[in-house]
């Protein structure tokens, strides 16, 4: 997949470019993306302005393409094109710009790297010793702020499984390694444990304009539990993972499809060659006996008691958790209420 | 600002009372009372009498149709409280229920039935018809006036843009007085005419903003420019901020929130918002498939122009009265409205009746939406639907529309025991909103207050 934008006849190919950077794993997704598009500037052909921001979104858009969830990509390029827009034309040669706007996307992706160490320290003043802290899958931020709280207090750690990744378990080992007392939490059991837990730490996808966050599904139902348990919620973000999506609701994400969570068409009630034992199919009375025939049958179908990667495919992937029901927003530019990173977000790209 | 009206200044007993035989505080509070009431019934029938010479604004105020032909217009300040005090009549009826009912049970057959006056909201009274302008006021805002009195034009946005195109006709005809400059005198020749308006209805928020504008504006004008060349570039300055602050806004508001539409959403909008309108129409072009539920209310009934449009461009729409609204609420995916103002708690001030959609909405989950531009945002803070507000005169304010019943059926008219209240705008809680769409982008309701700060604008 070759990129066609009429500036880089060499056809650099951004896609690529990106997967690279991502294999060094503490880079995110946004911050990726935007040393990718830095490399796009270095290899662009444009002699103006207006041709390098046209070049820059042809190259955004193709990454978003080629990736199934792109919203917290998506956050980090609207950043690089906003910043390169709005760059002060200092230097007098358009190849000076270039030079110059490559720099700073240089520096700002290390100053990125940064974030999160930042994040940990503010974190570490709502954390009390002998804390029982809850969290969700795997995320890089909620780990370094974790390891970080270990070094000077007594904490210990819920993480759920967070089917269908599987994520939770990487935290457990991780921490676990580290000395932090760790058990993994079924997802279906997170109700059950809601009344032991002090707080809940969760990473984050992107944050929204709403206030809300996007995250692996799963989130928004710890968040409403801890709603209803009335125990704080924090998310923690790094700035460059602010977004101005406003999703109305979760079937207003850019990642919702159709087919996500449809029903699938009757196709008459055959008892045979299908798995009917998980949710999605022909009706619940009908399911017990369907399950013991399937059983005896056992034409090749083994006695599934996990989901297909079909019926996992028509999951979604994550979720959007509303702003009323997260306490506070912790981040590099400093703890935000949901209120506060709209007016962050108007302030950074309405102006 | 002109000053304001004097009151016919009458001694305290009243043009034809004898003086009271002991001073007042030597009376008993019995006394002191029955002599106010005799008063007060003097005075209320030498009013009744039609004694026009004098311009006394309660007796214009008390009697509605038919108007009198004394000088009923009070110069209001801009704001709707500074009616309060020329409205509180020399003997308050408003207020001691016990002397108004001995007043008029006097007076019964002089005075018509409501000299009682509104209970509730007798703070911002009833409007009252235009009739003499006091002053020089231009034909283009007399004309104006008597549109906005007769509600002919409706709508903050039509409201704003009417009166900044009238105001760049003044503009255009005003000469300079020998011996003054244009940027301190325009400003002077302008009030009259801005109060003139303002009496025939109370300013909208709109109006305001862009009158505060054009005064920084005209102040701002160089003193050495020629008199011509300062006119026309106050036109231009109008002409900006028409097309930047609402058309191009409304323009941007559109696509904005047309991309929230998708194919197969059925959309609820109240009464008639402009901008709801433009949105609607502008997603229909652009291909998308969706209905419209639009709800309604007596009496403007503002919904029947706004379907008629929506049907002439083959919108599928379906109709009804606000009373209805429980039974289709669920089928909503989604709610549109408009808004008058918004403020910085981000509560909405809009059309009686948008609130009751947006909490019921809100129950359901049903996103609510409000269209507004920035130009529309109050620096205030309110709380609720009472402390300002404004009431629909009586009569028949309904649009030329087709009803389902005689006309005369449903126009409203006071009768013996009943008071007829119209409030024309409530207020919406920022918890009953999802999100404010604005020129600067989709913001949450709670962070509504920070605009103007991160634009670094006057607003």
């Amino acid at each position: 997949m070759p990129g066609t934008d009429l500036t880089a006849p060499e056809e650099f190919d951004i896609h690529a470019a990106y997967l690279h950077i991502l294999e060094d794993t503490e880079i995110s997704p946004p911050l990726a993306a935007i040393l990718a598009l830095s490399e796009l500037v270095v290899n662009s052909k444009a002699g103006t302005m207006f041709e390098l921001v046209q070049a820059l979104n042809d190259g955004a858009e193709q990454l978003k393409q080629q990736t199934t969830n792109s919203i917290s990509l998506n956050a980090g390029c609207e950043l690089f094109i906003a910043f390169v827009t709005l760059f002060p034309h200092e230097s007098d040669s358009f190849s000076g710009l270039k030079t110059e706007l490559i720099n700073q996307g240089r520096k700002y992706a290390a100053e990125a790297l940064s974030y999160r160490e930042r994040i940990a320290r503010l974190t570490l003043g709502f954390i009390k010793d002998d804390s029982v802290i809850l969290t969700h899958s795997y995320s890089r931020v909620v780990m370094r702020a974790l390891l970080h709280a270990h070094k000077t207090k007594r904490i210990s750690v819920y993480v759920t499984e967070a089917r269908p990744r599987g994520l939770g378990l990487k935290t457990h080992a991780a921490l676990t390694a580290a000395g932090i007392p760790c058990t993994v939490v079924l997802d279906s059991a997170v109700a059950y444990v809601m009344d032991q837990v002090d707080f809940i730490l969760v990473g984050s996808e992107a944050v929204v304009e709403s206030g809300g966050l996007i995250n692996a599904v799963g989130s928004n139902q710890m968040a409403i539990i801890a709603k209803a348990a009335h125990k704080p919620f924090y998310a923690l973000a790094e700035s460059y993972k602010f977004h101005r999506l406003f999703p109305l609701s979760q079937y207003d994400l850019p990642t919702h499809t159709p087919t996500i969570l449809s029903f699938p068409p009757l196709l008459g009630q055959s008892v045979a060659a299908r798995d009917t034992l998980s949710g999605v199919s022909i009706g619940a009375p009908a399911a017990p006996e369907q399950e013991t025939l399937s059983l005896e049958k056992a034409s090749g179908v083994s006695a599934q008691r996990t989901m297909t990667s079909e019926q996992i495919a028509q999951n979604p992937d994550v979720d959007y958790t509303r702003p009323d029901l997260i306490s506070l927003v912790f981040s590099d530019v400093g703890i935000l209420t949901p209120e506060g990173v709209s007016q962050y977000l108007v302030g950074m790209f309405a102006g | 600002m002109a000053p304001p009206p004097s009151l016919p200044v009458q001694p305290p007993n009243g043009p034809e009372s004898r003086p009271p035989v002991k001073a007042q505080k030597e009376m008993s509070k019995a006394e002191r009372r029955e002599l106010q009431e005799k008063q007060r019934a003097v005075k209320a029938a030498a009013k009744a009498g039609g004694s026009s010479s004098q311009p006394n604004q309660k007796a214009a105020a008390k009697q509605a149709p038919p108007p009198l032909t004394s000088n009923a217009m009070p110069k209001k300040g801009g704001k709707l409280a500074d009616t309060a005090p020329p409205r509180t009549p020399a003997a308050p009826s408003g207020r001691n229920t016990r002397d108004v009912k001995s007043a008029t049970a006097a007076l019964a057959e002089n005075v018509p039935m409501n000299a009682r006056g509104l209970r509730i909201f007798s703070h911002f009274g009833l409007p009252k018809p235009v009739s003499l302008a006091k002053g020089d006021i231009h034909p283009v805002i007399l004309r104006l006036a008597l549109q906005f009195s007769n509600f002919k034009i409706t709508g903050a946005n039509a409201r704003c843009i009417a009166t900044l195109t009238a105001f760049k006709t003044v503009i255009q005809d005003y000469i300079t007085p020998p011996n003054n400059t244009l940027s301190r005198h325009l400003m002077t020749h302008l009030s009259p005419q801005i109060s003139h308006l303002v009496a025939a209805r109370p300013m909208s928020v709109t109006m305001g903003n862009a009158i505060r504008q054009l005064k920084l504006e005209i102040s701002g004008t160089d003193i050495d420019l020629p008199e011509q060349d300062a006119k026309k570039a106050l036109c231009q300055k109008i002409d900006n901020y028409i097309r930047d602050r609402i058309m191009v806004a409304d323009q941007v508001i559109e696509e904005t929130t047309g991309n929230k539409i998708k194919d197969g959403d059925v959309i609820l909008t109240y009464a008639r918002s402009s901008v709801v309108e433009k949105v609607l129409l502008g997603a229909h072009s652009e291909g998308r498939q969706f209905s419209v539920i639009v709800v309604d209310s007596r009496p403007m009934l503002e919904g029947k122009r706004l379907l008629s449009v929506l049907a002439e461009a083959d919108i599928h729409c379906s109709y009804l009265l606000l009373p209805a609204l429980g039974s289709v609420i669920t089928e909503a995916s989604m709610v549109l409205v408009g808004a008058h103002s918004i403020h910085s708690n981000g509560s909405v001030y809009s059309r009686a009746g948008t609130a009751l959609v947006a909490m019921l909405a809100k129950q359901q989950s049903i996103p609510v939406i409000v269209c507004c531009e920035t130009y529309k945002f109050s620096e205030g803070v309110q709380l609720d639907s009472f402390t300002k507000n404004e009431l629909a005169p009586l009569g028949d304010t309904f649009a030329s529309f087709p009803l389902t019943k005689p006309r005369d059926t449903l126009t409203l008219v006071n009768s013996p025991n009943l008071e007829i209240l119209n409030p024309l705008y409530d207020l919406t809680p920022p918890t009953s909103i999802s999100a404010v769409v604005t020129e600067v982008g989709v913001i949450p309701p709670n962070s509504i207050g920070s605009i103007p700060l991160a634009l670094g604008r006057l607003l």
